[in-house]
């Protein structure tokens, strides 16, 4: 994270940092910068991919249909409906 | 120069599960009302959290396991982003990083020959709504019922190269799926949709040529000729320079015959896809993998060679069976009652399926014992049942799934009289009523015979052996 570029992420997001904001932002960036370069260093090429980061799983339900919610329910709060559908500004195919 | 076209496949199949796969709604919305199996899930509603139906992996394993695939025993969903109002969240759940099968193979038949065609991979995934557009000017309306309904994409190798290999693989594949019970496979009704990705390459290269995609096509007709022009056009380009290939997605308009384009083609980084982290991953453990492994069903080329060297059934009636496993799983059940596949396939073959055709019941749909059926087919072929009152049991039996064909003979009063007391009295009645038909007969009138059988088999409501029946009505006409 250089000075210049954080002054363009600024101005993008509509905001104004004080010179001692934008250090300590400068500084964080680069202590994250200095910790993945000790993570690359690492010798990886033998490790297994792993699917998740996480060891955990999901659990399944059984299937069966329940039908919890009226139509009616779910479109009360809709700016338009019609003959059953939601509507909504028209759209090409 | 000769050119070659190279074809990949992406087939979308909906999988008959009974709800759909991220929430408890029903996931048959074929003819129902807008909106009628919708809830805040699978109408993206803000904070709802998504549960996998277990079914839908059930049947995602299935599928793989049919086409030889490697099953990933971890698999997890990914979110693919776009926004489009048939998607209420404005991203699709779906596999990207672990789908749920990977390297298949798939071996197809045609005038040519064998082919073994590739799978990429199978993945699962949440479909879209629907967009209704003509039904006011102003508004496109929205029907939900479809949305988060469970599908799986089938994903072949650039292997295909003419229509009729593209007719076979999809052919191969609706009868695989519907053997294993996974899905529907019915173009006509949206449960089977196809993209089409072609291009065409000097005949012999090993570079691709540039490719364009055709998507949702839903007819086999359609694709052929799709394939046809789009071949045609690919050629025409290289050839003649008529227009620039780029890499896009075009629509087939089946009307006029020729391909438009939509837009260039998106690429995988402008979907976004990021693992989703509502969902976490489904471990399938070895009970689990190896439950399914063991209830897939015997191939049908593979019950083919059964019926007809084991059963000496003819390779008509084992090809019609065949057609379809519930067919097949009737037959067999039928025939381990009766130890008689010929009488057995008769009954399938004739009745069966006459009354599938009366009622407008695919063979998919059979729910008829088979047990039950045989049972039937042995009144009958004991002679304690007539054929005639056979159909009319196989007709209760369809009419209602409990019906037991002996007891329903036994209180609709349809098994065969051995009474031959009750016989002699009908037949001595007839005779006496009908002088004339008699005389006819005894003049040589083989018809007047046939008038007064008929008067006593609708006395006995067709409880009789024929034979005995016969020999009665002559024996007493002589006396
Ligand atoms: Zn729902």
């Amino acid at each position: 994270m250089t000075l210049g570029y954080l002054i363009s992420l600024e101005q993008i997001n509509q905001l104004s940092l004080t010179d001692r904001q934008r250090e300590e932002i400068i500084a964080f960036f680069a202590a994250r910068d200095a910790e993945l370069e000790r993570l690359y260093r690492f010798d990886t090429a033998d490790t297994e991919r792993m699917v998740h980061v996480m060891p955990i799983m999901t659990v399944v339900r059984e299937d069966k249909a329940v039908q919890l919610f009226t139509r009616e329910a779910l479109q009360a709060a809709a700016p338009e409906t019609d003959e059953g559908y939601w509507c909504v500004p028209r759209v090409l195919e | 120069m000769k050119y070659e076209t190279v074809i990949g496949l992406e087939v979308h199949v909906e999988l008959a599960t009974d709800s759909k796969i991220f929430c408890s709604c029903s996931a048959g919305s074929y003819g129902t009302e807008p909106n009628m199996h919708v809830c805040p899930a699978c109408c993206g509603m803000p904070g709802m959290l998504p549960v996998v139906n277990k079914r839908v992996i059930d049947f995602g394993m299935k599928a793989g396991m049919m086409l030889n695939c490697h099953i990933n025993r971890t698999t997890t969903f990914d979110k693919k982003n776009y926004y489009y109002p048939d998607l209420p969240s404005a991203f699709q759940t779906t596999q990207w990083f672990a789908p749920i099968a990977v390297k298949g193979l798939v071996e197809i038949k045609t005038s040519t020959g064998k082919k073994g065609i590739r799978i990429k991979q199978i993945h699962m995934e949440e479909d879209a709504g629907k967009l209704v557009h003509d039904i006011r000017e102003d508004t496109t309306h929205i029907d939900f019922n479809r949305t988060s309904v469970p599908l799986i994409e089938i994903v072949s190798e650039p292997d295909l190269s003419s229509a009729e290999e593209v007719e076979a693989y999809l052919d191969r594949l609706k009868t695989l799926l519907r053997y294993a019970r996974v899905a529907e496979c019915e173009m006509a009704h949206g449960t089977m949709r196809c993209d089409v990705n072609l291009s065409v390459r000097p005949e012999g290269s090993n570079v691709l040529g540039v490719r364009s995609e055709m998507k949702n096509m839903n007819s086999i007709e359609a694709i052929k000729r799709a394939i046809d022009y789009e071949t045609f056009r690919h050629i025409d380009a290289i050839e003649n320079g008529t227009e620039e290939l780029v890499q896009e997605t075009r629509r087939w308009d089946d009307i006029k015959g020729m391909s438009f384009a939509m837009r260039t083609k998106e690429t995988a980084g402008d979907y976004r896809y990021f693992p989703d982290p509502n969902v976490m991953p489904v471990v399938i453990d070895d009970k689990w993998y190896d439950g399914i492994k063991s209830s897939l069903p015997e191939f049908p080329e593979v019950r083919f060679e059964r019926y007809t060297t084991e059963l000496g059934l003819s390779e008509y009636d084992a090809r019609r069976l065949t057609e379809s496993i519930a067919l097949c799983e009737c037959f067999e059940a039928a025939c381990k009652v009766t130890g008689n596949p010929k009488d057995c396939v008769n009954w399938i073959t004739s009745e069966v399926m006459s009354i599938l055709g009366v009622r407008g019941i695919t063979y998919d749909q059979l729910k008829l014992d088979g047990n039950a059926l045989g049972e039937l087919i042995k009144l009958v072929s004991d002679s304690k049942v007539s054929r005639v009152n056979g159909r009319k049991i196989l007709d209760a039996m369809f009419d209602d799934g409990t019906v037991s064909p002996a007891e329903y003979a036994a209180s609709e009063g349809l098994i065969i009289s051995t009474d031959t007391d009750l016989i002699d009295k009908v037949v001595a009645e007839v005779v006496a009523a009908d002088p004339k038909s008699v005389a006819d007969y005894k003049g040589g009138k083989e018809k007047a015979l046939m008038a007064l059988f008929g008067k006593c088999m609708r006395q006995l409501k067709g409880n009789c052996d024929p034979q005995v029946l016969r020999k009665a009505l002559i024996a007493k006409i002589n006396e």
